[in-house]
């Protein structure tokens, strides 16, 4: 455990030195997979089909805000649609508009989820979209997962239809409307896949906000199987053919990546949860503490010793360098690597008030405390203003 | 000479300055009845553009059956349904909005108080270094 947690540790080293470069890469890998999936399912407008114009959007998507990637890929759908047919792209934008008008003007952090979940549709392994949307996001989140899977079907609708489209003329404007509205409406598969994500995020979300043992853990648990019984009744119901075995190994990828997700995002040592019990005039507190599991990156020390006098030392690398001279003519020079550094920085800094530390292994180990009750929040709020602090971060 | 806990709280507050205090302080700027009706009104203006665009596409697919019937079906039966389902939807969605909002304005309000606490510390920390 040790060993993850120190490459957990070195991984979020790395992420805020490079963050600079690591999340225009993310974005632009994110946009380019995006892109040339929406162009490899439908492809049906040849000008945008061309690897060139994705480079670009996913260039452009890379240093603009997250939201603009969602604008590109609604743009390259509708485009598409247009091509194929202009009643199809009308039926699309009307189905975006409405979309956009009620849910996402207030919330455009969401949008995300409506570019990953069709994109992760497409790739076979949507059932990670509601576990990991129920133990980041809130209940909310419900509404992008379903707009998401939505939008997933409107595009597959509309790849399943081209050739029936395509026969159809000019005369038959409104025939080929009424056909991709009954197509969305009556397809059950989208609605019981709409169910079952929007089942699962609320309990995942309900769960892991529960003040018990394991509760992530249990709620993925319960999340993955409630997705795969209400998948199965729903293909029972309205036979809907969805795969069993699908499901359930998609499933068990869902939670192994929860599992990583949970690593990354909450990681605590239950084994050494605290109970405490106290009294203000007011009221009575009880509460949960749990400490987090944490560790420093081992730093190496590297000790440069020279026989030489030099006047001018190098600088290192790493940089917080001590050296001294002596007269024999022999200079020690102690360098200190950077991760000793950002450590001892960032330990400060996430220090609590209760701060307790102890050392195994040669390893300085923190711990810092997760308050899981919410009597903590107003134990906090009367208790001491440090408690405050943390409210708004 | 550095105040470790004063780096420590101003490394924070700029750190929520940047993120959710943005929000949160534009929000911070209204009264409450102020923020909760602007946002109320936008919320009805776009609930009856939705519908008035799902109405459309639903009056689009039901194109022939509605003019072969026009001259049998009672139109003002059918306005005033059409009515009952707008004013639901505008409704509903407006009254889920005032709610929403609601939270939203307490909890704006709640999070900015906590920063202007920090503020006064911040500067009690500036005072006790003079």
């Amino acid at each position: 455990m040790t060993v993850l947690l120190e490459l957990r540790e070195r991984l979020k080293l790395i992420y805020s030195k490079y963050e600079v470069f690591i999340l225009p890469l993310a974005k632009f890998f994110l946009a380019f997979v995006t892109l040339t999936t929406l162009n490899g399912r439908m492809g049906y407008m040849t000008r945008i089909d061309d690897l060139r114009i994705v480079l670009i959007a996913a260039l452009a998507c890379s240093f603009l805000p997250v939201g603009m990637l969602v604008v590109f890929a609604t743009i390259f759908s509708l485009m598409h649609m247009y091509a194929l047919s202009m009643e199809v792209a009308l039926v699309g934008l009307c189905m975006y508009l409405v979309m956009y008008l009620l849910y996402f003007r207030f919330s455009p952090r969401d949008s995300l989820v409506v570019v990953l979940t069709p994109l992760l549709c497409a790739l076979k392994i949507p059932y990670i979209v509601p576990l990991a949307a129920g133990l980041l996001c809130g209940p909310s989140s419900i509404v992008s997962v379903g707009c998401g899977v939505a939008v997933f079907y409107l595009l597959q609708i509309v790849t399943d239809s081209a050739q029936n489209i395509r026969t159809m003329g000019d005369e038959d404007a409104l025939a080929k409307v009424r056909m991709m509205v009954e197509s969305i409406l009556e397809n059950k598969a989208m609605l019981v896949v709409i169910a079952a994500f929007g089942i699962t995020v609320l309990v995942v979300y309900l769960i892991r906000r529960m003040s018990v043992n394991y509760a992530w853990t249990i709620a993925m648990i319960a999340g993955a199987m409630t997705e795969v019984v209400v998948l199965l009744i729903g293909d029972l119901l309205y036979d809907v053919n969805i795969s069993v075995g699908g499901a359930l190994l998609g499933s068990l990828l869902a939670l192994a990546i929860a599992k990583i997700i949970e690593f990354f995002r909450f990681c605590v040592d239950y084994s050494r949860t605290e109970k405490v019990q106290f009294e203000d005039d007011e009221y009575y507190y009880y509460v949960k503490a749990i400490p987090k599991m944490t560790v420093t990156v081992p730093s190496k020390t590297v000790k440069k010793i020279n026989t030489q006098n030099v006047q001018r030392t190098p600088a290192g690398r790493s940089g917080a360098s001590r050296h001294t001279e002596e007269p024999a003519g022999r200079r020690v020079t102690t360098e200190k690597t950077a991760a000793e550094k950002r450590g001892n920085g960032s330990r400060q800094a996430q220090r609590p008030q209760n701060y307790g530390g102890e050392r195994r292994n040669g390893r300085s180990v923190t711990i810092g405390n997760t308050y899981e009750n919410g009597a903590k929040n107003r134990a906090g709020n009367r208790s001491n203003g440090e408690q405050n602090d943390d409210e708004w971060l | 000479m550095l105040n470790e806990e004063r780096i420590i709280l101003m490394t924070r507050m700029a750190a929520y300055e940047e993120g959710e205090g943005k929000k949160n302080v534009k929000i911070g700027n209204y009264f409450r009845s102020d923020y909760i009706a602007v946002q109320v009104l936008k919320a009805v203006i776009c609930a009856a553009l939705a519908f008035v665009i799902v109405f459309g596409i639903y009056m689009l697919c039901n194109y022939e059956t509605f003019l072969r019937e026009l001259y049998t079906m009672d139109l003002f039966v059918f306005a005033r349904d059409v009515l009952t389902y707008f004013c639901g939807t505008v409704v509903g969605y407006g009254v889920l909005i005032y709610v929403v909002c609601t939270w939203k304005y307490a909890r704006a309000k709640k999070s900015l108080k906590c920063y202007y606490h920090n503020l006064k510390k911040l500067n009690s920390l500036y005072n006790e270094m003079q």
